[in-house]
């Protein structure tokens, strides 16, 4: 029966069963109405089927659990688990049996029996049974390799030994995205794919971030008392469904280098992803850390501090813009405005703002207006360093929404 | 190029440094994977191969390597993560476990197996060697491919991500070769890598496991070389159980060939089913000459051979079907009565243009026989021999004749050729023989093998028999062949399917002559096929027609649509039973959906049955959280559960709705892995009610994977053996041998003493799949 058979003269089988979770017994149901002619033959069978539900014998999904049929697939995070077996086949008494599994991944061989002392004896028609498990680490080949060893009752050592090969598989595909907000913020989408054949419960995907920052989950949507999931209300995600996650990352100021610019590349954290599938066999994956390499802002940086979202048409309004040096040396800026054909700025052009030491910021409250209606872009600042003389132009800042504030019938 | 691959395999991390990552990466690799350390069993690597290894490369958002950092933040490409691995491992063992490398070890792996099989005495270093092996070869590698790996990097590394498993560079795979023969140079290179077999069970493929039948569409030698043993037979009455052969009649063929002005046809069949008339079925125990046939009046020709259509024994099944429709006591008011379960039963909404049809033979301006044969159901059997016994079969092979002798089933042949010999094969389980049975019925019915395709006509009777056939393969799996003989039906919407279209022989009968039962069927068939679409779509052309006649009742109008002034009690049963059909069709949609794996739907519809069945509110609320135990979400199942455990409260403590709330909780334990409870609670159960099969076998199976194998199989064992009736079920005796191949290696002994206790108690509808002997 096996292609690896241990010779005859064993006196010990080994035998393995991987333990995937029971699967509920699905029944066919048949049925017909007094007045066919099976008459109530039918649905007597039904009842009589001990597989039924009784009272409701239409329902399919029983209740009677049925073995596993198959090794079936398994994917990395899931929990390994077989059933070991050593039977004596023999008529007599066989002494000092010693039973070791171990599992050779690509990487590490490692040890999964329960214990690793002999059983003294074992009788005729006897078992030796282990139920082992394993967290999968890892993807690719795996061999179960069961060693039996063991002293006949003439005082002869055997020994043999047993493989099953199984391959891991990934379950889930990952993809992230970052979204870099004019704020500090940043947004991770994180698209998560379900490459398994069989549907899956995400018990749980959250971001654990890296001590630089702090998140929230934007995946519930607040209605009443308690936050409804935006994926509706069953969690789970058929073969090959896509999903996103939504998380805003703050920066925490302690963190974040002075004047609260982070640069470069950063680690940004990790998902943590917890699923189940069929009666619950769990599994547990974490991403790599992920690394987001923040907008290079150059030396100077000019952000809005806070902006109107909505103006009159020609009527002033103000911003406060806040412009950081981010440079290793101190500054000397003069704060230039050029008009656009929607945009105008009030107050005079030129104007020197002093100087600006490295890693300091100063608000800058401005005044302007537009002259044309619609989404409008604010453009036009130029900021030039005297020392190096050096010009930075800012264009597309943000947007307003320039509204008409007079009623139809006046004009 | 090179820079092109590089980030095209880079995950999450931007531009810039997937440029230095990428030029440098493979220099760590190649140093710490290739240089053999003999500390460890394998090497080492650099977890930045990972991205490598795992990264979805995106072509197109990597095409020009040279983009700007600000592009690079503005693509709207998502970038693949890998995932390192399970949260457990730490940080540092973050290594590609795979690269071409490494899979080189994982074939000498298997190829020490096989070493390692042939000498079992060996110590079990076997593997560590060989990879000692391998990490000379790589260091041999490592010498001789510095250079070229310093130019070919990327390619290097471009190949080791690719997912073909022999990714190895050729200048690896030269080295490797001369390494591993050098270590093992005996061990025969073609010998099989050795497979679990338990493991590989499910993984047969079906086409080839025997079933102990072959459906086929030949036709059987039995039915054209019958005649004259027929002809011989029927002077011995005694010989009840000698072979009665049914054979298609050549009176038949002439009822519809010879003359058609006279609409014989109809004469025919409404000798079968009019209450009036006598059957017009000859007994062959009785003498051949009184043909039946011939009282209706049918031009016969007086060949004997045509009379001895033997059909029925005896005449009394027909007598007990008449006397449904035919008083005993009153027979105006019984007929008055039974017309009125007539019509509620049989009340059917035709389409458009079958309703035109049926309108204009009521006027009598079209007459029926020209109608369009494309308009018409032209049934026929699609084969004829399905008769076996997969049990014998078994015994035959594995326990020989003399014990297959032993093994008597009620066949076609065995039991009344009528309605009652139905019946009891049904009852018998002998559903294979059934379904041969209701063909030979057929045949004498003119719809037998071949007829498919030619003119025919229908009767309550030749209707009900294809249902039970087609019930019966679909209750044996044979989808295939319900659906082949389905087929001339359609969509069971033909004209000459309704009683309107035989004014004279169901005078003033209206309505569906199709059973609503085999509508049903004829919908569910196709989500067995692998068509579940199209079932969901004939269900709900189901439930619309359900959900119409019931509106139809509330308008106080008749089931139709039609005037009629309906007593307030016949509303009332009417109304009750096309509640109950809509049920039933509401309960097929969810199974489907719940094969569809569209859980949402289903679930909905489950929930939507309670409103129709309050009584089966404690089953459909545990049914729907079984459902979300299955998806895995274990959470809303408790909240279903205890809506159980509140519906069962209500109505007051009740036996079964105790094991039903005991069961659930083992369901719970069970998917929270907490296999000791789930144990306790099957076993709490069986505390209340012993017999109760589920938790008996759902007891034994949380034993096993609790380690208690021989526990688990006393257990199973002590059932089948006490109470067979119960326990010889297949989920039962698959468990049971499913344990018996992990227990011993003499499991088909063990098997075949399970294959004697199905032989003595199950007909031949038993599925000997779940036996696992073949």
């Amino acid at each position: 029966m096996d292609v690896n058979q241990a010779k005859q003269e064993h006196l010990l089988a080994l035998k393995v069963m991987r333990l995937t979770k029971p699967t509920l017994f699905t029944n066919l149901p048949v049925t017909c109405e007094e007045r066919d002619l099976p008459g109530d033959l039918f649905t007597q069978l039904m009842r009589e089927d001990p597989s039924t539900i009784k009272g409701a014998e239409t329902l399919m999904l029983g209740e009677m659990l049925t073995l596993p049929q198959n090794f079936g697939n398994i994917f990395l995070g899931e929990t390994f688990s077989s059933y070991i077996s050593v039977h004596n086949d023999s008529n007599q008494v066989v002494k000092d049996i010693l039973v070791k599994a171990d599992l050779q991944t690509s990487s590490q061989r490692l040890n999964l029996s329960a214990s690793n002392s002999a059983v003294a004896e074992l009788k005729p028609e006897c078992c030796i049974d282990d139920v082992i498990h394993h967290e999968v680490k890892e993807i690719g080949t795996h061999i179960l390799v069961c060693a039996v060893s063991y002293t006949t009752q003439y005082g002869e050592k055997l020994y043999f030994r047993k493989f099953f090969k199984f391959q891991v598989l990934k379950p889930l595909d990952v993809k992230t995205k970052f979204y870099n907000a004019e704020t500090d913020e940043v947004f991770l989408e994180a698209q998560i794919q379900n490459i398994t054949t069989s549907p899956m419960f995400m018990e749980k995907v959250s971001l654990e971030p890296s001590m630089m920052y702090n998140v929230t989950e934007l995946n519930t949507v607040i209605c009443g008392d308690e936050g409804k999931s935006t994926f509706g209300k069953m969690s789970y995600l058929q073969p090959m469904d896509t999903r996103q996650y939504l998380y805003c990352l703050k920066p925490k100021p302690e963190y974040a280098e002075k004047a609260g610019v982070i640069k470069g590349v950063t680690v940004i954290g990790k998902l943590d992803i917890v699923w189940k599938t069929n009666l619950g066999e769990r599994g547990r994956l974490q991403t790599s850390q992920l690394q987001r390499m923040a907008p290079g802002y150059g030396d100077i940086r000019l952000s809005l501090e806070m902006i109107p979202d909505t103006v009159n048409l020609e009527e002033p309004f103000d911003i406060i813009c806040k412009v950081t040096n981010c440079s290793e040396r101190t500054m000397d800026l003069v704060l230039e405005m050029c008009n656009t054909r929607s945009i105008h700025w009030c107050g005079v052009s030129g104007r020197q703002l002093g100087k600006l030491s490295p890693a300091t910021f100063l608000s800058l409250p401005l005044t302007l207006l537009s002259s044309v209606q619609g989404l409008q872009s604010i453009s036009g600042l130029r900021l030039t360093d005297t020392f190096l003389k050096r010009t930075y132009e800012y264009d597309d800042i943000a947007q307003v929404c320039v509204v008409c504030p007079y009623t139809s019938n006046e004009s | 190029m090179d820079s092109e691959e590089a980030s095209a395999q880079r995950p999450v991390t931007l531009d810039i440094t997937v440029e230095d990552v990428n030029k440098v990466a493979p220099a760590p690799l190649e140093t710490s994977s290739q240089t053999p350390s003999r500390d460890n069993d394998l090497p080492q690597e650099d977890s930045i191969d990972l991205g490598g290894e795992f990264g979805t490369p995106q072509e197109d958002s990597n095409a020009t390597p040279s983009e700007s950092l600000m592009d690079k933040l503005n693509d709207q490409m998502m970038e693949s993560v890998m995932i390192s691995d399970s949260p457990s491992n730490s940080e540092e063992n973050d290594m590609a476990p795979i690269d071409s490398f490494l899979d080189g070890v994982v074939e000498e792996d298997t190829s020490g197996e096989k070493e390692g099989q042939c000498d079992t005495g060996q110590n079990a270093t076997t593997i560590k060697v060989l990879v000692g092996g391998q990490q000379e070869g790589g260091s041999e590698d490592n010498v001789e491919e510095d250079t070229i790996k310093q130019a070919d990097t990327q390619g290097h590394f471009m190949e080791n991500i690719s997912p073909s498993s022999d990714s190895q560079c050729p200048s690896d795979l030269k080295n490797e070769e001369p390494a591993s023969q050098g270590t093992r140079g005996t061990s025969p290179k073609d010998e099989p890598v050795p497979v679990c077999t338990i493991f590989s069970h499910g993984s047969q493929p079906k086409s080839l496991v025997p079933d102990g039948f072959q459906p086929t569409l030949i036709k059987s030698p039995s039915f054209s070389m019958g005649g004259s043993g027929v002809n011989d037979d029927p002077v011995t009455p005694s010989k009840l159980t000698t072979p009665l052969v049914c054979q298609p009649s050549p009176s038949l063929s002439k009822f519809f060939t010879d003359n058609g002005q006279a609409n014989p046809a109809s004469d025919f069949f409404d000798s079968f089913t009019a209450p009036s008339s006598f059957i017009s079925i000859s007994n062959p125990n009785h003498s051949s000459s009184s043909s039946s046939i011939s009282t209706t009046g049918g031009p016969l020709d007086s060949d004997p051979l045509t009379q001895t259509i033997v059909f029925a024994t005896q005449p009394q099944p027909f007598h007990e079907l008449q006397a449904v429709f035919s008083g005993n006591d009153d027979p105006f008011a019984k007929a008055l009565s039974l017309s009125e379960v007539d019509r509620r039963h049989d009340a059917w909404l035709p389409s458009e243009e079958t309703r035109k049809v049926l309108i204009s033979v009521a006027t009598l301006s079209y007459s029926p026989a020209y109608t369009e044969t494309n308009r018409l159901t032209m049934p026929g059997l699609k084969f004829d021999n399905l008769q076996g016994d997969a049990v014998k079969d078994l015994m035959v092979r594995f326990l020989g004749e003399q014990a297959a002798m032993k093994r008597q089933v009620l066949t076609a042949i065995s039991v009344e050729q009528s309605f009652t010999g139905l019946k009891q094969l049904i009852t018998s389980k002998n559903w294979r023989a059934a379904v041969d049975l209701t063909g030979r019925l057929l045949t004498a019915h003119g719809q037998g093998y071949g007829k498919a395709g030619q003119p025919t006509s229908h009767t309550t009777d030749s209707l009900q028999l294809w249902f039970v056939r087609l019930a019966l393969l679909t209750k044996l799996n044979l989808f295939q062949n319900a659906e082949m003989e389905f087929e001339p039906f359609g969509n069971l919407d033909h004209p000459d399917l309704y009683y309107e279209y035989y004014p004279t022989v169901y005078p003033g009968r209206r309505g569906s002559m199709v059973p609503f039962s085999m509508r049903l069927l004829h919908a569910e068939l196709p989500q067995y096929l692998a068509k579940p679409h199209e079932a969901v779509d004939r269900l709900h052309n189901l439930k619309i027609v359900c959900l119409t006649i019931l509106e139809n009742l509330e308008k106080g109008l008749a089931e139709d649509g039609s005037m009629i002034t309906l007593t307030q009690e016949n509303r009332q049963a009417s109304f009750k039973l096309w509640q109950s059909r809509l049920s039933r069709v509401m309960y097929s949609m969810a199974n489907c959906l719940l094969l569809m794996k569209d859980y949402v739907l289903a679930v909905e519809t489950y929930h939507s049955i309670i409103q129709y069945e309050p009584q089966q509110r404690v089953q459909l609320l545990s049914g729907i959280g079984r459902i979300f135990l299955q998806i895995g979400d274990i959470k809303t199942a408790e909240t279903y559960f205890q809506d159980v455990e509140k519906a069962c409260q209500m109505k007051g403590s009740q036996s079964t709705h105790t094991t039903c709330m005991l069961m659930n909780r083992a369901f719970v334990y069970l998917s929270q892995n907490n296999y000791a409870e789930a144990h306790a609670s099957f076993t709490e159960v069986l505390k209340l009610d012993p017999k109760n099969p589920v938790a008996n076998n759902n007891a034994a199976v949380c034993l096993l994977y609790l380690g208690r194998l021989k526990e688990s199989l006393g257990q199973l064992e002590g059932l089948v053996q006490q109470d067979p009736a119960l326990y010889l079920h297949e989920s039962v005796l698959f468990n049971l041998t499913t344990m018996y191949e992990l227990e011993s290696s003499r499991s088909t002994q063990k098997k075949q003493a399970l294959l004697e206790a199905v032989a003595c108690r199950e007909g031949d509808s038993f599925n000997t799949q779940c036996l696992k002997l073949v």
